[in-house]
């Protein structure tokens, strides 16, 4: 398998926190990667460095085989790395088809702009055919985050980086969401944060544990639930 | 972008030149009337360009009088001092303001909010300054007078009378033609995604500083062709023709019919612009009428005269597949209530 | 030059900065005590302190009471106009997010007001307003005279300012305000009722803004386009000394009003006020945040 997007020795320091210590993290393509660490570890942070929002102190990251380091957002979003928001952050005043129209523009002069049946079928596998003119504002928590999903996969991304999926959802709701996304694997790679281990470990093929900045595990979810290290520093707390 | 501009050209908007034409004519014996017209066609061209900045981008620019300055003050001093055709000065005066409308634009892309409107207040403050400071250019506060009128290019004459009020009628029903073509390309919808969340733009792959740039660059381009159209018309440019008043009695026509709306602002525009010339010599009065509907606005209806009518329509189920098709809503600067 | 033409000079323009230093500095701190709970920039502030200045004028003219009985008298009338404003205007937007711009425009509209009504009522009457001395006579320092009424100006203006910063460290609503600036929600979670403390602070910050006006027009005469060099003074004073710092805005307030003392000297005043709004500027574009941020 080729690597899909390779992330070497990022460091960031807000003032006296350093938020990424030295963080290597590389995502082969069709592979499913997740990440842990407690609230506060750098998980977001490093999403937000990897899709531009973030102006790395050192470090490089690479995509699809291109150089993306310090590119501007807009342009990491149109090389194919899509990404999702922790608190869900939609249009809210817009219609849900204004939304996903907003969202289609990226691809709108590129020739592999999605197909109308295609992009039938994929309202309908997120359930949000019958919701087009509602406003996104009025929509539940579960219908706004399949839009942020559906929105995304618009723009036909290669990654897609998600940013706790399944957060302030019902019981009910994660099963149901946690199927979309076994779906989801079926069109595009998948990263996708978590600080609730059971969610990655139904997930995720691999797993990267984030502490304070540091990378202090990789591997299968298998072995991360047996290292030392991470049952201590936060599993350990976690289950207390 | 050729399938938008042959959009524009719907039912609705050739309609609307007709009705601005035959108005044009009707009043055309009084000249007085004629003259309240012109200013009004003048305001609507404004009031549109405003619209796209205010509106649909969500920038509250103060300084959108005074760019419009920058091209009248060019457009006299080239047509008056080097003898220029109207027709060769005021493009170049409408570029030139619309490239320092970008550059002033500038502070944008990093203030939000109040911090921008705060920061094209003083700009628009400075401007103002220099109009009275630079005297050789602009004369100072005596003000220009005596502009001649656009020359009719080829005939040795000059437009006047009811022809030059069809000119604004024209240029006016130009601009609402553009910003429905605009209001309708994918520019517009990143204008409209930017006004309500520049970071989740970003992360759907719109370049919000490109656009913003652009949104500058053609909102100049309308604050500078009424510039020129404005001194002519008048035959007198001073610097209170193009001060922070000027430019939030702009704002206010577009807030008072309903920003974001496409016909919002002509409404404001047709209400608001003859107001002045209502008044006559009790003309201090419009500033305490303009600030009790500013007021007004913000407080009661914030969606605007035709975004409130707009809203409550919607809700009527018949007319409901016809305005559909009409896009807009209220920016997101705050002077919305959110439940 | 002289020596003592050169010390005359430089005596003019450290007690005229003096006076404008803490007359600016009492105004800015108003606004910005108002910025920093309610997130109101109160563009009005320029009309509201001439507005105090003229009421005070009228109470001399019209009358006939002493100076000092028409200043107080206009410290209370800002009290009713405060309520009114907040009653019928400010209170119907704490909670909307980003009501700093509508409050802006709001005022705006205010100063629109103000400023129309202003041109055709005392802009009518008179060009130039003048107000009586508090203190009659003149204070020679050295060979170098003070007229005592500034001396009063300067000494009322510091202790009000010296009042304004001691309730905010010591009083317990000045206490429960400083919470407020720092965190809305932390502070009505401790039982501070932050609509009660909004209120205090707009008519705190009113307070400041009128008794600056009263003063101002003690010391100088004064005429209606004052308001609007105040209102550019201010803003600038409260967005270079970081919006909610009252600390900072007695600082830049200090030193604007020497700017202002020592320009004015030399060339216009003009010149001042477009220097306060570059420094605006520039600081809105370099660290919006302002100097003195906490």
């Amino acid at each position: 398998m080729t690597d899909l997007f390779v992330a070497r020795d990022l460091c960031k320091r807000f003032g006296g926190l350093q938020a990424l210590r030295n963080v290597d993290v590389v995502q082969r393509a069709g592979e499913t990667l997740g990440m842990i660490g407690p609230n506060g570890s750098g998980k977001t942070s490093f999403v937000n460095a990897v899709t531009g929002e973030l102006a790395l102190d050192s470090g490089t990251i690479d995509f699809a085989g291109r150089d993306i380091t310090g590119v501007r957002p807009h342009k990491v979003a149109r090389a194919g790395l899509a990404r999702t928001f922790q608190a869900v952050r939609i249009f809210a005043r817009l219609s849900v088809r204004d939304n996903l129209q907003t969202a289609m523009l990226v691809l709108d002069d590129a020739a592999n702009s999605l197909e109308a049946e295609e992009r039938v079928e994929l309202l309908h596998w997120l359930k949000l055919d019958h919701r087009l003119d509602a406003v996104a504002g009025s929509l539940t928590l579960f219908e706004q985050r399949r839009l942020e999903l559906a929105m995304r996969l618009m723009m036909r991304p290669q990654l897609i980086m998600l940013d706790e999926p399944v957060g302030g959802l019902a019981p009910g709701e994660i099963r149901a969401m946690m199927q979309i996304l076994n779906e989801l694997k079926a069109r595009c790679s998948i990263f996708v944060i978590e600080h609730t281990m059971r969610v990655i470990r139904e997930l995720a093929d691999r797993v990267v544990v984030l502490i304070t900045g540091e990378k202090i595990a990789d591997g299968p979810p298998v072995d991360i639930l047996k290292d030392q290290r991470v049952i201590e520093q936060y599993l350990g707390t976690a289950h207390a | 972008m050729r399938r938008y501009l042959r959009s524009a050209i719907t039912p609705q908007l050739l309609l609307l030149l007709a009705a601005a034409i035959a108005l044009a004519v009707v009043v055309s014996g009084n000249r007085f009337f004629a003259f309240v017209l012109g200013i009004t066609m003048i305001s609507i061209l404004w009031a549109a360009g405003m619209n796209l900045l205010t509106g649909y981008t969500g920038l509250v620019s103060l300084a959108f009088a005074g760019i419009a300055g920058i091209s009248a003050y060019g457009t006299v001093g080239l047509v008056m001092r080097c003898g220029w055709s109207f027709w060769l000065a005021m493009p170049v005066a409408v570029l030139g303001a619309a490239v320092v409308g970008v550059l002033l634009g500038l502070p944008s892309l990093r203030l939000k909010g109040f911090y921008f409107a705060l920061s094209s207040l003083v700009i628009q403050t400075v401007l103002s300054l220099g109009f009275v400071y630079f005297i050789g250019l602009t004369n100072g506060d005596t003000g220009i007078s005596q502009i001649p009128p656009p020359d009719i290019p080829l005939t040795g004459v000059s437009f006047h009378g009811i022809g030059f009020d069809l000119l604004l009628t024209f240029a006016a029903w130009l601009s609402l033609a553009a910003t429905w073509a605009i209001a309708h390309s994918p520019f517009g919808r990143r204008l409209v995604a930017i006004r309500e969340d520049e970071v989740l733009a970003e992360a759907i792959g719109i370049d919000v500083i490109r656009n913003k740039m652009l949104v500058f660059f053609v909102g100049s381009l309308y604050a500078g062709v009424g510039g020129a159209l404005y001194a002519t018309y008048v035959g007198f440019a001073s610097p209170r023709s193009f001060d922070l008043l000027s430019s939030l009695s702009i704002w206010l026509m577009v807030a008072f019919g309903g920003r974001g709306t496409f016909m919002g602002p002509v409404v404001g525009a047709l209400i608001l612009a003859p107001v002045p010339f209502m008044l006559q010599q009790y003309d201090t009065l419009k500033d305490v009428i303009y600030g009790a509907l500013i007021i007004a606005v913000i407080v009661l209806m914030p969606g605007g005269v035709y975004g409130t009518l707009l809203a409550y329509v919607r809700r009527l189920p018949s007319l409901k597949r016809y305005l559909s098709k009409q896009r807009g809503g209220v920016p997101n600067d705050g002077s919305v209530r959110r439940s | 030059m002289t020596t003592s033409a050169i010390l005359l000079i430089a005596i003019s323009v450290i007690t005229t900065g003096l006076v404008l230093g803490v007359i600016f500095s009492l105004v800015a701190a108003g606004v910005t005590i108002v910025y920093g709970s309610i997130w109101l920039p109160n563009a009005s502030n320029g009309q509201f302190f001439l507005t105090a200045a003229l009421i005070c004028w009228s109470f001399v003219t019209w009358l006939a009471v002493p100076i000092w009985v028409a200043a107080l008298l206009t410290l209370a009338v800002s009290l009713p106009i405060s309520y009114l404003l907040e009653a019928t205007l400010i209170r119907r937007f704490y909670d909307v997010p980003d009501r700093n711009i509508a409050y802006f425009v709001l005022t705006l509209g205010v100063t629109q007001i103000l400023s129309g009504i202003f041109s055709v009522t005392y802009g009518r009457w008179s060009d130039q307003f003048n107000l009586p001395p508090m203190i009659a006579g003149v204070t020679f320092i050295g060979p170098f005279p003070m007229t005592n009424n500034r001396i009063f100006v300067l000494g009322a203006a510091s202790v009000l300012l010296a009042l304004l910063f001691a309730m905010l460290r010591f009083h317990p609503y000045g206490r429960a305000l400083r919470a407020v600036f720092q965190n809305r929600e932390a502070a009505a979670l401790r039982g501070v009722n932050v609509r009660a403390i909004y209120r205090l602070s707009f008519a705190l910050g009113m307070l400041s803004i009128f008794a600056g006006g009263i003063l101002y027009g003690m010391a100088y005469s004064f005429d209606l386009t004052v308001a609007w060099t105040m209102a550019v003074t201010a803003f600038a004073i409260m967005i270079v000394g970081g919006p909610g710092s009252v600390l900072g805005a007695v600082v830049v307030g200090m030193v604007f009003g020497f700017t202002q003392a020592g320009v004015s000297t030399f060339t216009s005043p003009t010149l001042a006020t477009f220097s306060y709004l570059a420094a605006m500027l520039i600081i809105l574009l370099l660290k919006p945040s302002g100097l003195f941020s906490r």
